[in-house]
């Protein structure tokens, strides 16, 4: 295991050192199922309102995912890069890393300026990703996951390591049943995370204890194609089509009609259920 | 003595006529061919020097000079051998061709007269410049007999048209060859009723036929996408006459006329393999281009498996005839334009290894190459594809349970509505209106209306992606017999898309 860096060392952009506040990572495969995905923008955006700020690798997935949520939550939010701070990588997230800094948030880097993407990089980044933070959530992870490097730092940091169940079905919840099974905490939502830091007391009364609010919010029924949907698995219009009696063209205008509302999304070659409604474009 | 015998060389779709002038005068033996002949040309010398000795004719001792006005036109070709020969043949004993008749033929060595490549183009645009009478292969004059008003005399060796012409000996003339269309009765090879599941596929391949649209199949190995893309010849109508002869016409160039059948009713189905270059894709070659596949699937249907191989530039390439229904290509000989009118079904998988999204299997490719192997896809290509359909694998257990759908004759049945609705409406496919017609001819309901600038407005799309699902959407209403389009055919229209790949 790679020591963690000197923190006050670190490169910076944009308001560094950050605000005071409790410090949570929310880590995660770079390539998420829709489940995985919308938990980590779910817990992200709820701990955010709650006053935590989120940190995360910047990468695509989860990374991406927790750092969306935290800014629609209206929180502050660190991005750990594995590249000096003047490279987006991906550079798909030129965008995200700008919203970031304009939200009060930052993109650190233990790297020098100028530090390309580097495979070898990304372990020692993810070890200063659980040095930063006070717990560590894995949202899903593959066997062999990077995440599972910020855990396995974090315990050995002291810093509280917690987890997402996700389907038995799927290979993206070895890693993080792995976890559980040996001790991690068990994530169903914010207010886990939050008990475990014993901060947000004040905030549970509020937003979060709203019982709709208490597991993830679903949307309010729309069409009854809607209950056929799931949120983990992917279904087809023709899979749809067929166990409705409905002919497809019918179930792919209505698909389309949900998704337009922002309570269906594509998945590949078929649809899951939106957790959240989809933020609405400007 | 001089004679004088008419032919033609074909430039592309094109004849161009030539004059072949041959003069005996006295002097040493020697022959001469002036008029820029390229090399296939020069060597006729040979060939038509044996051919007429050995039909038993005098080959002029004399200085024989053969010329092909006009002379700045570079000939190249066989199909000059027998007007060549003539020319000789009628220089030495003297003799007229008659009046508004022409010659195309190759010669062998022992006089016989050869097939050669485009006798259907070069028929009917001679008869278009007054022609009356062609002299062609005996194995092509079915072909040449398909252009109305034209007497077609078959030529099976140089002493046999000598004798005609010299004596008056009788060469029957080929009947007309006529073209009625046969009941396509035929058992399809690829039907429908075949395929398990895929019922969004099948919908798309049956909005795909209804409208003209270009089609892309997105999925893993072994879902079927050949399959279902191999179906589609059998849900569209036959060819009419004009398009079964534009048809023939490019073939005939090619050489690739099947003999005892120059029509074919059948729309044509072409799958070239991704490795092809781009004169084989688009047309190519020196002098004049040769027509390449997108003009063999002229009023048909071009299947690209594997698109994302294909090289980069070829696919660019497909962009100007996806737009224009034609092809324009320059080379030394000149521009020639070729039709390229075809339905584009192109097949792909998600990812390099095939697997992205799979039910089953776990996709092995890094983010990084995922997105490079959809890029390449991306853009001004896919922007002009109308249907994208993902397409599951079903495993195999379980495929003898997914229901079977309707038979390609039903299917065929809607398809052949919804096509004449249209044709009666605007003339011409869906897929080929563009916005200003679509405007005045695709009238959307208020809902439908609001529902696709909703829509633009959310998932941002452009003005190609806006008219596109237009489009679709007027196929869809016009498969339910519906002037108005209505917000459902709207929301079909949308679903047709990939999120991953497309823009």
């Amino acid at each position: 295991m790679t020591s963690p860096p000197d923190l006050g060392s670190l490169n910076a952009r944009g308001r560094w050192p950050p605000p005071d506040g409790p410090r949570v990572a929310i880590v995660g495969s770079r390539r998420p199922s829709p489940y995985g995905e919308a938990v980590a923008e779910q817990l992200a955006a709820d701990l955010a309102r709650a006053g935590v700020i989120v940190v995360s690798g910047l990468a695509l997935g989860c990374d991406a995912a927790a750092h969306r949520g935290a800014l629609v939550g209206g929180g502050v939010t660190i991005a750990v890069m594995g590249t000096g701070v003047d490279i987006v990588y991906p550079a798909a997230h030129f965008r995200l890393a700008e919203e970031i800094l304009a939200a009060g948030g930052a993109l650190i880097s233990q790297f020098p300026d100028g530090t390309s993407p580097r495979r070898h990089n990304f372990p020692a980044r993810n070890v200063t990703m659980a040095a930063l933070s006070d717990a560590v959530v894995v949202v899903e992870a593959v066997q062999g996951s990077g995440a599972l490097i910020t855990a396995e730092a974090a315990l050995h940091l002291h810093k509280e390591v917690m987890a997402v169940p996700g389907s038995i079905f799927s290979p993206l919840s070895v890693g993080t049943h792995a976890l559980i099974r040996d001790g991690a905490g068990l994530v169903q939502n914010a207010r886990d995370v939050l008990a475990v830091l014993g901060v947000g007391r004040e905030v549970l009364d509020d937003p979060l204890k709203a019982p709709k609010r208490l597991g993830f919010e679903l949307p309010g029924e729309r069409d009854g194609i809607l209950i056929h949907l799931s949120d983990v698995l992917t279904v087809s219009a023709a899979e749809l089509a067929r166990k409705l009696h409905l002919p497809i063209s019918e179930v792919l205008g209505r698909l389309t009609s949900l998704e337009l509302d922002g309570a269906v999304r594509r998945h590949g070659a078929g649809y899951v259920r939106a957790l959240r409604r989809a933020k609405e474009r400007a | 003595m001089l004679a004088t015998v008419d032919s033609c060389v074909l430039a592309g779709l094109e004849a161009r006529r030539v004059e072949v002038q041959a003069d005996s005068a006295n002097g040493e033996p020697k022959f001469f061919l002036v008029g820029l002949a390229a090399t296939s040309v020069k060597e006729a010398r040979e060939r038509v020097r044996s051919a007429i000795k050995n039909s038993g004719l005098a080959f002029p001792g004399k200085r024989l000079t053969v010329n092909l006005a006009p002379a700045e036109m570079r000939k190249t070709g066989t199909a000059l051998d027998l007007a060549m020969a003539v020319a000789i043949a009628l220089a030495e004993t003297g003799g007229r061709v008659p009046e508004r008749s022409a010659f195309l033929g190759e010669l062998a060595l022992d006089g016989a007269v050869r097939h050669v490549d485009g006798v259907l183009v070069a028929a009917r645009c001679l008869k278009k410049l007054g022609y009356e009478r062609l002299f062609v292969p005996a194995a092509d004059a079915e072909e040449a007999a398909l252009v109305a008003g034209l007497e077609v005399i078959p030529c099976g060796n140089v002493a046999e048209v000598v004798a005609h012409l010299r004596r008056g000996e009788q060469i029957a003339p080929q009947p007309f060859t006529d073209a009625a269309p046969e009941s396509s009765t035929d058992v399809l090879e690829h039907d429908l009723a075949e395929i398990h599941g895929q019922e969004e596929a099948r919908r798309a391949i049956e909005v795909a036929a209804a409208g003209g649209h270009h089609l892309l199949l997105s999925g893993p190995p072994g879902s079927g996408k050949t399959m279902l893309a191999r179906c589609l010849p059998g849900i569209l109508p036959p060819l009419e006459l004009a398009e079964a002869f534009d048809v023939a016409q490019v073939r005939s160039l090619l050489g690739d006329l099947p003999p005892g059948r120059p029509i074919d009713w059948t729309r044509p189905f072409r799958a070239p393999h991704h490795g092809i270059s781009m004169a084989g894709l688009i047309g190519g070659g020196s002098g004049y281009a040769s027509p390449g596949e997108i003009s063999r699937a002229n009023h048909g249907v071009l299947f690209l498996d594997e698109l994302a191989e294909f090289q980069a530039n070829v696919l660019q390439a497909l962009r100007q005839p996806l737009e224009t229904g034609r092809v324009t290509i320059t080379r030394s000989g000149g521009s020639v334009t070729y039709p390229a009118l075809f339905t584009l079904v192109a097949a792909t998988n998600p990812c390099p290894c095939g697997w992205l999204g799979d039910s089953v299997r776990t996709c092995r490719c890094t983010p990084a190459v995922v997105d490079a192997y959809q890029r390449r896809l991306s853009g001004p290509l896919l922007d002009r594809i109308d249907l994208q359909v993902g397409v599951r694998r079903v495993p195999l257990s379980q495929l003898a349970s997914e229901p079977r759908g309707e038979a390609s004759v039903v299917v065929r049945e809607r398809v052949l509505a919804a096509r004449a609705r249209q044709l009666a409406r605007q003339g011409c496919l869906n897929a080929q209106l563009r916005p200003s017609r679509l405007r005045n001819l695709a009238a959307l309901e208020p809902g439908s209306r609001l529902t696709l600038e909703r829509w633009s407005e959310r998932k941002g799309l452009t003005a190609r992606g806006f008219h596109r699902a237009w489009r679709v959407a007027r196929t869809a209403a016009d498969l339910e017999g519906s002037e108005l389009i209505a917000d459902r055919h709207v929301l079909e229209a949308l679903g047709y898309r990939l999120h991953d790949v497309a823009a």
